[in-house]
């Protein structure tokens, strides 16, 4: 390996790194090699490499190579990976050609050259250590495997990150400075001026209630001070009909005591609602019979209430974990022309698309269920706390436009998943007790990312946002993606303040920084990327016409574009949309319903879809995946944009998503001079400020002048940092482990030190 | 509603066709009868069948066979809510019921079978089986009595394959015309003149005017300066078919180049030519900055594993010369088929001028037509011979390959899907002469020019309908598509077209509401425009704003 000495001498320069308010480096090493993705080493970064106790950094005077912008987390460095997003070490010593995989508290037997990391989000970086001295380097891959291995939750970041802040505004003013307090919206992100409800509160789901109109429904405290149920929200929505007393009669016999909780209602009146197994067999039909009747009670209509049993259904959450471990491999551990051959039939086997695409169907089955049936659904699922979170999202997602919006996407995690006791600590495993493990969330966003793909003028949000949203529940400083419960949160907390002699006052645990503050990783200009430009909100401006009208829709309106002519059916290809009447028209709800008759559900679920689809989509209504093979694709950007052989440079998607975000720049341009010659009110969309909403910019200073240089298909990610998998002196990269599969299972690697 | 009422973008040429009744695209409808029908179009018969629907079922029509297409009206009208023919009437919408109608130019019909005997037992079990070369397998079914399929067999055989019955291709009967001559399109002396040829080194040669030192190739030919026409004679006899190394491509700066040919006539023995190794310096000694010439030999299994050895083949040439390295030779045994995918797809790569709709028709129009890939051969044009081993989908391969870059660059290519998906229907209806005959020689002998319509008669007059939203017009900008399994797509909108359940959006919502941004921005400018007009009127308003639409106006219009 001494021919890799390309580079002129390591610098020897002071490097400081960058730390956060409680952010302590562990351990360092000097004159440290990044390998950087490219054939040769002449790109190598020179540097020093740290581990603290949030990330690990590597701090360098040199460049980054052959990248041309910057979309920086101001939390990380561009060569940072956070602790908690470490998924392997591996340390190499290729003169003996040994390697261990390391983990907490492990010995070391010989001294490293290389280090490598695998990355939970798929990057794999490299450091080699020729030049370093062989005890330090040592000592810092044991650091780094011992503090991103943490043993108690206490240990993690947030907690030392958020004692700080206390302790700081004590001393300086009473109260929070950045970050406090999770209800940080979307606000400046967004564009709008809603912030992002968290559900904590009373109120929260009081106006949730409202705003879904769902009456006959009613906010419960019974578990103020979580008296009933520790894995369950403070507050949540039951039936009017159920007595706080009822409830906690009934709460004995429910698995975790997880009662039902009312997630949503349609405005025919029907209900979505979770709970979990009822253990108690001699209570279960009383109890689940109780259950029923109240909440056909809650139904308008008094209809009965359809159950879907999750368990039965749905992969669970090891199947799940299995096909994203098999995609993880596929995507970056083999070497990259090896899985072309097969690449089609290796991702199918992998069974991940086909998991999103079960969990999607049956999602859009449950939408027919509330929106045609005019039946509340039950999602029962053991402890109801997984795949409960993915459908009763998805379902929301399709049936009601206000959760495509930033805010309200964001409301609905807090709502579905954070506050519903979606176990982020164990299933993101930042603990690293993998049994647990499971990507639910990630299979979420997946879907949601599939429904963005089909709709793409239905979402406020961009692909991007769903990727940068992912990589948060790597960085453990929110409060939002740490913990198992809300409850826990609260004890941990405390426990944690009193151990630190922080005065809580009467606040319930600490208040951790939400992910929402999306201040907190990004710069205003940057954030504007999360929002999509070819979103259709209520108060798009639109021309219809040949006039300029917004968006906003009334009955009315739909049904004055009713009749036509019949359309004809062309190459035996039946599409003629302008001529189909508009779904959610009047005429076809005052129709009588299809009769029922001996027709089996599933002839009524694919006749609802055949019905949709053969009509124009209402971006501002029901919208329902396309299911079929060709329609559920591979998240190419969440997943290969650290593959340096995938990336598409001056292409991909992101140079249609440039032009389209600069031609709406000039529309916000043009109606806001419009607006000054006639004095006339702003239409919703707009801000105030003149700060444009979009990233890339009519004015800027790629204005009209084609597609900049720097996009790439995995805009704004770039895999250079990334390691070169194709070669590393020539060798491939994969025989240079002596054809160990990367990701080397612990047992493998066990006796080889 | 987004889509609203805004412009209407359809999803297959051949579908518009039939609705369309404009005199623009040249139908002419049988009154009363509602059957599309071009100029020179005649009808010939017309009868009752049941058509053996795959996503409908059976379906009774008529179906009306002309000289040119068969179509099909269906007589019972289809649920669209029910996709099924047996309800008349819809539960859900009332109304809405349509008739089903094919569209199917004869030219696409690859082969015409009978289905079951006058004895055969079972409905619908008695009938014609039709494959077409576009993927649609059409079935009807007749009534058993009185070889009521007989003539009808007849009929379409005659005319769906003409060539074996004496008579002419549709292309020489058509009359349609156009506001834009499409044979004008490609005219050799100025693609070369825009690539800056001839130069010092490169010389155009009339040698083969009259076709007589290859008759496969162009009439004109670009050789290096250096090789005198004796020379291209005496090397022309070691190449198969004649077909010597001559420009297809030069790089404006570094002037590198591509070279096209088909492979040496190295017999047995193993001979070598001295001709042709002289020949092959020469080319190399173009020039002198780089002075080296790869061979890429298209030869062994390319054929095998579809578009992504095309398109990784096509990128290593594009990279050789973009970077300077060497100029490059290609070719495979004749030089016709993997040798025009190769070199076309690299100009592709490398000149943003192909991508413009007219530089991609100068594209084809050279690297294909003139170059002598046998379409003829390959589509079988005309020819009953449905098994004949020459049939190849290479140029299919080629426009899938297109498509691809298309995708992984959506905007830096001037036409859409739509434009593509056209050409490949033309490719087989032989409603235009583009794509007849294996050869320019053979063009010429049939007056190709003279007697028929070109295709980009078609599609250069109505540009607008075969536009990229998207494209950004750029100059010198060097695509490499990424040739990975990871990123090629099964064309859905071309294979799987006629599946209405696997159908995608139509239009693409993306372009959709581009589209509607467009016109949102250019009412914006129009209403600007309006008040500046009333308000300079006026008596001065002092100018508050930051910027008057005077200003930013001539800037938002540089766009398109």
């Amino acid at each position: 390996q001494t021919d890799d000495k390309i580079n002129s001498e390591p610098k020897i320069k002071k490097l400081e790194p960058v730390l956060l308010p409680g952010e302590i480096v562990v351990n360092e090493v000097n004159f440290v090699r990044k390998c950087i993705a490219t054939d040769t080493s002449q790109y190598d970064l020179w540097g020093k490499l740290i581990c603290s106790n949030f990330k690990i950094s590597f701090i360098t005077d040199d460049p980054m190579p052959l990248q041309k912008f910057h979309y920086k987390n101001l939390l990380l460095g561009e060569h940072d990976v956070p602790l908690t997003c470490i998924e392997q070490i591996v340390t190499v010593n290729d003169h003996k050609r040994k390697q261990k995989v390391l983990g907490p508290n492990q010995k070391l037997k010989f001294n490293p050259t290389e280090l490598i990391i695998y990355c939970k989000d798929f990057r794999v970086v490299r450091f080699r250590f020729d030049e370093s001295g062989p005890e330090s380097a040592k000592k810092v891959c044991l650091a780094i495997a011992h503090y991103s291995q943490p043993t108690d939750l206490q240990l993690l970041f947030a907690f030392e990150y958020v004692g700080k802040k206390y302790h700081n505004s004590v001393s300086s003013i009473n109260g929070m400075s950045s970050g406090a307090g999770g209800a940080a919206g979307g606000g400046a992100a967004s564009g709008s001026s809603q912030k992002t409800p968290l559900f904590e509160s009373y109120s929260d789901w009081d106006r949730e209630i409202k705003r879904t109109g769902a009456s006959s429904w009613r906010v419960c405290s019974v578990n103020e001070g979580y008296m009933i149920a520790t894995c369950l929200p403070e507050y949540f929505v039951v039936p009017s009909s159920l007595a706080d007393q009822d409830l906690k009669i009934f709460s004995h016999s429910f698995v975790g005591r997880r009662m039902p909780l009312w997630c949503w209602s349609h405005s025919n009146g029907s209900a979505l609602v979770r709970m979990a197994l009822i253990k108690d067999v001699l209570q279960q039909r009383k109890i689940d019979q109780r259950i029923c009747n109240a909440i056909t009670k809650s139904h308008p209509q008094r209809s009965d209430v359809h159950k879907s049993d999750l368990d039965k259904t749905l992969p669970n959450i090891q199947d799940v974990q299995a096909a994203f471990v098999k995609l993880k491999h596929l995507c970056v551990n083999e070497p990259f022309e090896e899985t072309e051959e097969k690449w089609l039939s290796s991702l199918e086997s992998t069974r991940w698309l086909e998991y999103i695409r079960t969990f999607l169907k049956h999602s859009a089955e449950l939408v027919y269920i509330l929106e045609r049936k005019h039946l509340s659904v039950i999602l029962q699922e053991e402890e109801g706390r997984d795949l409960s979170c993915v459908v009763a999202s998805l379902i929301q997602v399709m049936l009601d436009p206000h959760f495509r919006t930033i805010t309200g996407f964001q409301s609905l995690i807090q709502k579905e998943w954070v506050m519903t006791g979606y176990q982020f600590l164990d299933r993101c495993n930042h603990l690293k007790r993998s049994e647990k493990e499971s990507p639910l969330f990630l299979l979420f966003l997946d879907a949601t990312w599939q429904l963005l793909e089909q709709y793409p003028a239905a979402f406020e949000f961009s692909e991007t946002y769903l990727a940068v949203l992912h990589d948060s529940t790597r960085i453990s400083l929110f409060g939002t993606f740490l913990f198992n419960s809300p409850h826990q949160r609260v004890k941990q907390s405390t426990e944690f303040a009193i151990s630190k002699n922080i005065q809580l006052g009467d606040e319930k645990g600490l208040k951790f920084p939400s992910v929402w503050d999306w201040s907190l990783q990004f710069t205003a200009k940057d954030r504007t990327l999360f929002h999509n430009p070819l979103y259709i909100g209520k108060s798009t401006p639109c021309v219809q016409n040949g006039s300029v009208k917004s968006f906003k829709r009334t009955k009315k309106s739909y049904s004055s574009t009713l009749r036509g002519m019949p359309p004809s059916l062309k190459n035996g290809v039946i599409s003629d949309p302008e001529f189909l009447p508009r779904r959610n028209s009047l005429i076809l709800k005052l129709k009588p319903e299809p009769p029922e008759q001996a027709e089996s559900q599933n002839s009524g679920v694919e006749q609802y879809f055949r019905d949709w689809f053969s009509t124009p989509v209402d971006l501002h209504g029901v919208i329902l995946p396309r299911l079929s093979g060709i329609h559920i694709k591979l998240w190419k950007l969440c997943y290969f944009r650290w593959v340096p052989e995938a990336q598409i440079s001056s292409g991909g998607a992101i140079t249609a998503f440039h032009k389209a975000s600069v031609l709406v720049d000039e529309v916000d341009v043009l109606s806001r001079m419009l607006r000054q010659h006639r004095g006339g009110p702003l239409p919703a969309c707009f801000s105030e400020t003149d700060q444009s909403r979009m990233y890339f910019q009519a004015s800027g200073p790629h204005a009209a002048s084609g597609t900049p240089d720097f996009l790439s298909s995995t805009f704004p990610f770039s895999p250079v940092g990334s390691l070169c998998r194709r070669s590393i002196s020539g060798t491939p990269f994969s025989k240079f482990l002596s054809g160990a599969r990367i990701w080397l299972s612990t047992e493998t690697l066990a006796n080889e030190d | 509603m987004a889509s609203a009422p805004t412009p209407k973008y359809n999803s297959h040429s051949l579908e518009n066709e039939s609705i369309k009744r404009t005199p623009r695209d040249g139908i002419n409808w049988d009154l009363g009868e509602a059957v599309p029908r071009l100029p020179g179009e005649m009808r010939i018969t017309d009868k009752e069948v049941i058509y053996i629907c795959p996503f409908n079922g059976p379906i009774k029509g008529r179906v009306y066979i002309t000289n040119y297409r068969l179509y099909l009206r269906s007589l019972e009208t289809v649920c669209k809510h029910c996709r099924g023919s047996d309800e008349s009437r819809c539960v859900l919408c009332g109304s809405g019921d349509s008739a089903l109608i094919l569209d199917v130019p004869l030219g696409v019909i690859s082969r015409i079978e009978k289905m079951g005997g006058a004895t055969s037992r079972g409905e619908n079990s008695y009938g014609l089986d039709i494959t077409c070369k576009d993927m649609r397998n059409l079935r009807f079914a007749l009534k058993q009595e009185g070889h009521s399929r007989r003539d009808m067999f007849e009929i379409l055989t005659r005319h769906a394959f003409p060539l074996a019955h004496n008579l002419p291709l549709f292309a020489f009967l058509n009359e349609e015309k156009f506001n834009v001559d499409g044979w004008m399109v490609y005219n050799p002396v100025e693609e070369y003149r825009r690539q800056g040829l001839p130069n010092h080194h490169w010389r155009i040669t009339f040698i083969n005017k009259c076709y007589e030192l290859c008759d496969t190739y162009p009439a004109l030919l670009v050789v290096p300066y250096r090789a005198s026409d004796d020379d291209l004679r005496r090397v022309a006899t070691f190449r198969s078919r004649n077909r010597i190394p001559v420009l297809s491509w030069i790089h404006p700066e570094n002037k590198t180049v591509i070279v096209r040919c088909s492979q040496p006539l190295v017999g047995m023995s193993g001979k070598r030519n001295k001709d042709d190794e002289k020949y092959l310096d020469v080319i190399r000694e173009t020039n002198k900055q780089i002075s080296k010439l790869t061979i890429y030999d298209a030869r062994p299994n390319v054929n095998a594993v579809a578009n992504k050895l095309v398109l990784t083949g096509a990128i290593q040439v594009a990279d050789k010369v973009s970077s300077g390295k060497s100029s490059v030779l290609v070719h495979c045994s004749d030089g016709w088929d993997r040798t025009a995918q190769l070199t076309s797809l690299a100009m592709l790569m490398l000149d943003s001028f192909y991508r413009s709709i007219e530089g991609f028709e100068i594209l084809v129009q050279k690297e294909w037509i003139s170059f002598g890939h046998k379409f003829a051969s390959r589509i079988g044009h005309g020819d009953k011979n449905h098994a004949d081993a020459d049939r190849s989908p290479i140029f299919l391969q080629f426009i899938d390959c297109v498509w691809q870059m298309s995708k992984q660059f959506p905007t830096a290519f001037e036409f859409n899907e739509q434009f593509l998906i056209t050409i490949l229907d033309h490719l087989y209806s032989c409603r235009f002469g583009t794509f007849l005959f294996n050869c320019e020689s053979a063009r010429e002998r049939q007056k190709v020019t003279e007697k028929t319509v070109s295709l980009w008669s078609l599609i250069n007059s109505n540009k607008e309908k075969f536009k990229n939203p998207f494209y950004t017009k750029e100059i010198n900008r060097v695509l490499y598509p990424v040739a990975s399994m990871r990123h090629l797509e099964l064309w859905v909108n071309y294979y799987i077209r006629w599946n209405p359940r696997i159908k995608q959006q139509q239009p693409n919502p993306v372009e959709q509401r581009y589209m509607e941004l467009l016109a949102l921005r250019d009412e914006y400018i129009k209403r600007l425009e309006e008040l500046q007009i009333t308000n300079s009127a006026k008596i001065s308003d002092p100018p508050t704003s930051p910027a008057s639409p005077s200003q930013i106006m001539p800037h938002v219009q540089t766009h398109f």
